[in-house]
């Protein structure tokens, strides 16, 4: 759109926030009681559901969706069913995939239909959803303590309910809660945040909009408390001697998600133990 | 039971490796113990030896059968060199979701190996005791076998000895490792 300035001269975004301003972040945790870990989170819209299952046994293929049966013909495996809100789960008891010194860490990224703006044709399955569940396994294949867990596989389902920008970073937070509600062990919080770079400023926690304009974007995910980086990945053209700066926004609004996704872990830890009287 | 001291998140710095040694929930880096997991810090106060600090969850997290345990297995199917089983119950927990298992010929009983035979020892349906060593179960102690078998008409057996149960009804003896459970745990 022509006109449209992401950052006026007075510093303030499209949507009234400041450069290094993040938008407001709500998250629970245990939305799923069939589940073994479940997280929805809000950042601004975007809005992102995690489940976890798991560990559990070393299975063949993991997901698929009710009649998309991939590789299942013609192969001596047992086949058991679980229905669990909507998504059914085929599960073979073939452990052909399970790592005889650590865990696997299976992740699956959808999203639905109605999360963007034009009607979705295919929820998952396409070419963007299997990179980002790549990316996705990369990034808690980092975090989570898998070598307690040998022979083991952990299932993390993320569906993206609504997309104003910045899924990445939306799933990874609610992923990462998913797998603490879990009890999976983990090295650490994974917190993750988009920047982009515009008029010479590092804008954290892109929106829609600042994202179709068409400059720079990076995702980073953060484990905070080391400052290691679990995945850091950038579209489009920046150049190196802007990359500090905009690495260092999306670092401290990182840290700054990590604060928020601290208090809410504690205070639901908390409240489960009242409930379970202590 | 002491009140726990505070709630921790992943990554937090627990303490040093002189204060303290790392117990469940936890993992060292650097010299220090930071917790893995979600939840209440406990520290145990050992007479001498330093506190062993761990996490615990409230709710509890999935079980999985680590080396020794006792499990509580059905069995699903046999052949003539193993059976299969579904692993029910770790000690008194019952598991969410089944694990699979094998117990081997060689791993059914202590004396006799090469002299066992499956058919003798289990049926398809069979609740057995057993303890786990290695991705594999084994029943190679008196106290592990068979604990409840139904005959082939359907009613539950008796176990008259340690490789054989009798039907009620009908009288008739069928071979199986059958385990010698504690008279405490009986309940008749």
């Amino acid at each position: 759109m022509a006109g449209l300035e992401l950052l006026s001269d007075q510093g303030y975004r499209v949507d009234g926030r400041r450069a290094g301003e993040l938008r407001k972040i709500q998250a629970r945790m245990g939305v799923f009681a069939q589940a073994d870990g479940s997280a929805y989170i809000e950042q601004g819209n975007t809005k992102a559901l995690a489940v976890v299952y798991g560990p559990h046994e070393g299975m063949g293929q993991g997901w698929t969706q009710g009649s998309q049966l991939k590789g299942a013909r013609g192969r001596h495996m047992q086949d058991r069913e679980r229905k669990t809100g909507g998504f059914v789960l085929e599960i073979r008891g073939s452990r052909a995939r399970a790592l005889p010194d650590r865990a696997l860490v299976n992740c699956q990224y959808s999203s639905a239909t109605f999360s963007t703006g034009e009607r979705k044709r295919r929820p998952h399955g396409d070419r963007k959803s299997c990179e980002m569940g790549l990316q996705l396994r990369q990034t808690f294949e980092a975090a989570i303590l898998t070598q307690l867990h040998p022979r083991s596989q952990i299932d993390i389902y993320v569906q993206v309910l609504q997309a104003d920008g910045g899924t990445y970073a939306a799933c990874v937070n609610a992923a990462t809660l998913a797998v603490l509600d879990a009890g999976i062990p983990m090295r650490d919080f994974v917190c993750a945040c988009s920047a982009g770079f515009v008029d010479g400023t590092a804008l954290a926690d892109l929106s829609h909009v600042e994202e179709a304009a068409g400059g720079p974007q990076l995702a980073l995910a953060l484990l905070p408390a080391s400052g290691q980086i679990a995945l850091l990945e950038m579209d489009a053209r920046l150049h190196e001697d802007h990359l500090e700066r905009v690495l260092e926004a999306a670092a401290q609004a990182a840290r700054d998600v990590h604060t928020l996704l601290d208090r809410v872990v504690r205070q639901h830890v908390r409240e489960a133990s009242i409930l379970l009287g202590d | 039971m002491a009140p726990p001291v505070r709630y921790c998140i992943p990554g937090e710095r627990l303490c040093n490796l002189e204060e303290g040694s790392p117990g469940s929930g936890t993992y060292t880096r650097h010299g220090y113990i930071f917790s893995s997991l979600a939840g209440c810090l406990m520290k145990s106060s050992e007479n001498g030896a330093l506190p062993v600090v761990s996490v615990v969850r409230e709710t509890e997290s999935q079980l999985l059968p680590d080396v020794g345990a006792i499990v509580t297995c059905k069995v699903s199917s046999i052949n003539s060199r193993f059976a299969k089983v579904h692993i029910l119950y770790v000690g008194s927990m019952p598991l969410k979701n089944s694990f699979r298992g094998t117990i081997r010929k060689e791993d059914v009983r202590a004396t006799e190996k090469d002299k066992v035979e499956i058919y003798k020892s289990f049926r398809p349906g069979d609740i057995v005791l057993a303890k786990v060593s290695n991705y594999l179960l084994t029943t190679a102690e008196n106290e592990l076998g068979v604990v409840v078998a139904h005959s082939e008409s359907g009613i539950q057996m008796v176990p008259i000895s340690w490789c054989e149960m009798q039907c009620p009804k009908t009288h008739t003896k069928e071979f199986r490792k059958v385990a010698r459970v504690q008279p405490e745990f009986l309940q008749t």
